[in-house]
């Protein structure tokens, strides 16, 4: 690239690599960690390589952290939320993009309100909501008298994040711009609103439901807090990141290091695997995002 | 006769609203089952929420019977807010210096990063070494660093071999804020290089060929024609971010696990979070949530004002 004075590009490769070192190194050190055996780890001077290439942490891993438990669960809430999200910030984009009533431009803005309020501060009060919700774990009708609400099952780290208030935003962005001419064809055939979204709009939404797809994904893979909070009860709502977390707790911190970066590198592949193959969406979805 | 004409007239325009008002009528109520799904979430887990956590923080709460519940009034601020206690220092102080800290260094590297970038090849390829971070969970970052700067880990075996003493980064009080700082930065570098590259094509090539034919160096350029025209870009990285810092503690539990040595790392969050779950004190913790939304309500619009302002002087 000739642009833009680039008469040393030889200083920019050299902070470009240095700073790409400095993002990559940790993720070596995890995955070498994650091979070194008793006595390998903990010890001073410092190896980034282990002796040999063993995969003993990685069979500790799967026995001591029920890994494929934890798997399960990471799985189910995360296709769980990412469908739904799917469903229903393609549903509301619709109706604010193509349909005319009255209420769109206060309903747009409240959405658009909605990305502005932190997770922490509904923290607190959406944990309390779960615990007392009505006709769910024992409760009765006013949320009273049963043990632990809606927060004794996989329930409670699915429902709260079914619905995106960027989601809604990024699909409706992406709808302006299709042909009205085609909704109006549909309608002129006879196909009702329902039919509409479903079989004209939904199959033309592809790369932005791509897009929110893998951005939702990547997200509930990693959540951490909320299903850390539902999970201090019940050790089998755990997911991969609160299980893989939980396991140093009571074990020695130098036996335990390498099964943990075991477990960590298990859990991380996928959403690698996903990133890599798709990052041509996920990055524009961050992009869409920064711009607006 | 011309009341004939006329009442022909009329009854044409009044048929075609009619049928246009019919029309709107059964848009009105699909589009309101279109959004059915997501006004009812959020009136669930937003507004109703929204609304509790202020009745709490107000409230006096120790319990899971809503029955016990009492008004306590400004009470929880002023205990929150009392210059006895911890939460204002080192809490609240933490929070700051942790959010700006991270920032400081995550936009200074990224502004960097992405303008070495947009002049090298393989623009893809580095983008996604950069933003590997990003698509980590927070339980492996954490691990990892918390790994590194142990005696025995990476940092500090770089340092002995050049020759330095191992540093307690996690364990020494005074550097364990800044160790937890550089991560939360070390993390948030990738996204920003993102916005920041995208902001950064999105800068008309004439104005550096303009400036190369006034004798402009790359020096020049890059205050004069590139940092203001990336203004937006850098607005919006500044704000997500800042807002991000001083909400997120998911990295502090990881790496410090009780906010330590002593409260060294302890932030805002998770001090209302140690509050809410650990001890029941449900008015505490939620004063101490609205404290915190309320800077974080304040900074961000200071910062679109200064944005604001700023933009009217240039232009």
């Amino acid at each position: 690239m000739r642009r833009r004075g680039g008469k040393f590009p030889w200083v920019a490769y050299l902070v470009v690599i240095l700073g790409a070192v400095a993002m990559v190194m940790p993720f070596l050190d995890m995955v070498m960690s994650s091979f070194k055996g008793a006595g390998e780890y903990g010890v001073i001077p410092y190896k980034l390589l282990p002796s040999s290439f063993n995969l003993d942490n990685y069979r500790e891993a799967f026995s001591q952290l029920e890994l494929p438990r934890l798997f399960r669960n990471s799985v189910i809430v995360t296709v769980s939320v990412t469908v739904s999200v799917l469903v229903t910030s393609s549903m509301a984009g619709y109706a604010l993009a193509k349909l005319r009533f009255r209420g769109r431009a206060v309903i747009f803005r409240f959405i658009l309100a909605t990305m502005m309020l932190p997770p922490f501060l509904l923290l607190i009060p959406t944990f309390l909501i779960m615990l007392n919700w009505p006709l769910a774990g024992g409760n009765d009708i006013l949320g009273r008298g049963g043990d632990g609400g809606l927060t004794t099952s996989l329930v409670a780290l699915i429902l709260p994040f079914t619905v995106s208030g960027f989601g809604i935003f990024l699909m409706r962005q992406f709808m302006v711009s299709l042909p009205d001419e085609m909704l109006e064809a549909a309608k002129i055939d006879g196909a009702n609103q329902w039919q509409t979204w479903r079989l004209i709009v939904l199959p033309q939404t592809k790369p932005v439901a791509i897009t929110l797809g893998l951005i939702t994904f990547i997200g509930t893979w990693n959540e951490y807090i909320w299903t850390l909070l539902i999970s201090s009860s019940d050790p089998s709502l755990q997911t991969l990141p609160v299980g893989i977390q939980l396991l140093q707790s009571f074990l020695d911190p130098d036996r335990t290091m390498p099964i943990v970066m075991a477990g960590l590198v298990i859990s991380t592949l996928p959403v690698l695997v996903v990133f890599l193959l798709f990052q041509k969406y996920y990055v524009r979805g961050v992009v869409l995002s920064g711009l607006k | 006769m011309t009341t004939a004409v006329s009442r022909v007239g009329d009854s044409r325009t009044a048929a075609a609203p009619a049928r246009r008002l019919g029309r709107l009528q059964r848009e009105g109520r699909a589009a309101y089952l279109f959004l059915s799904p997501a006004l009812l979430f959020f009136c669930v887990f937003l507004i109703l929420p929204f609304v509790f956590a202020i009745i709490l923080a107000f409230s006096d709460w120790g319990g899971f019977d809503l029955g016990t519940l009492k008004w306590a009034g400004a009470a929880n601020f002023r205990d929150v807010l009392s210059f006895n206690g911890t939460f204002v220092k080192p809490i609240l102080v933490n929070t700051l210096l942790f959010a700006f800290g991270s920032v400081f260094l995550a936009t200074f590297g990224s502004v960097l990063v992405a303008y070495c970038i947009d002049r090298l090849s393989f623009q893809g390829f580095w983008r996604v070494l950069y933003f590997l971070p990003v698509v980590a969970t927070v339980v492996a970052i954490g691990n990892v660093w918390k790994m590194m700067y142990q005696p025995a880990g990476m940092i500090n075996g770089v340092l002995n071999k050049l020759g330095v003493n191992s540093i307690g980064f996690l364990s020494d009080a005074s550097y364990a804020l800044p160790s937890v700082t550089v991560v939360q930065a070390w993390a948030s570098i990738g996204g920003a290089v993102l916005i920041l590259t995208a902001g950064l094509k999105a800068i008309p090539e004439m104005y550096y060929e303009a400036a190369e034919v006034d004798g402009a160096n790359s020096w020049h350029m890059f205050w004069s024609i590139t940092l203001p025209l990336l203004r937006p870009a850098l607005l919006f990285v500044l704000i997500t971010q800042f807002i991000g810092g001083l909400q997120s503690f998911a990295l502090i539990i990881v790496m410090t696990g009780d906010g330590g040595p002593v409260n060294a790392t302890n932030v805002a969050a998770f001090e209302m979070y140690q509050r809410a779950f650990k001890y029941g004190a449900w008015g505490t913790a939620s004063a101490m949530a609205m404290v915190l939304f309320v800077i974080i309500l304040a900074i961000t619009l200071l910062q679109l004002w200064i944005a604001r302002r700023r933009g009217e002087e240039t232009s």
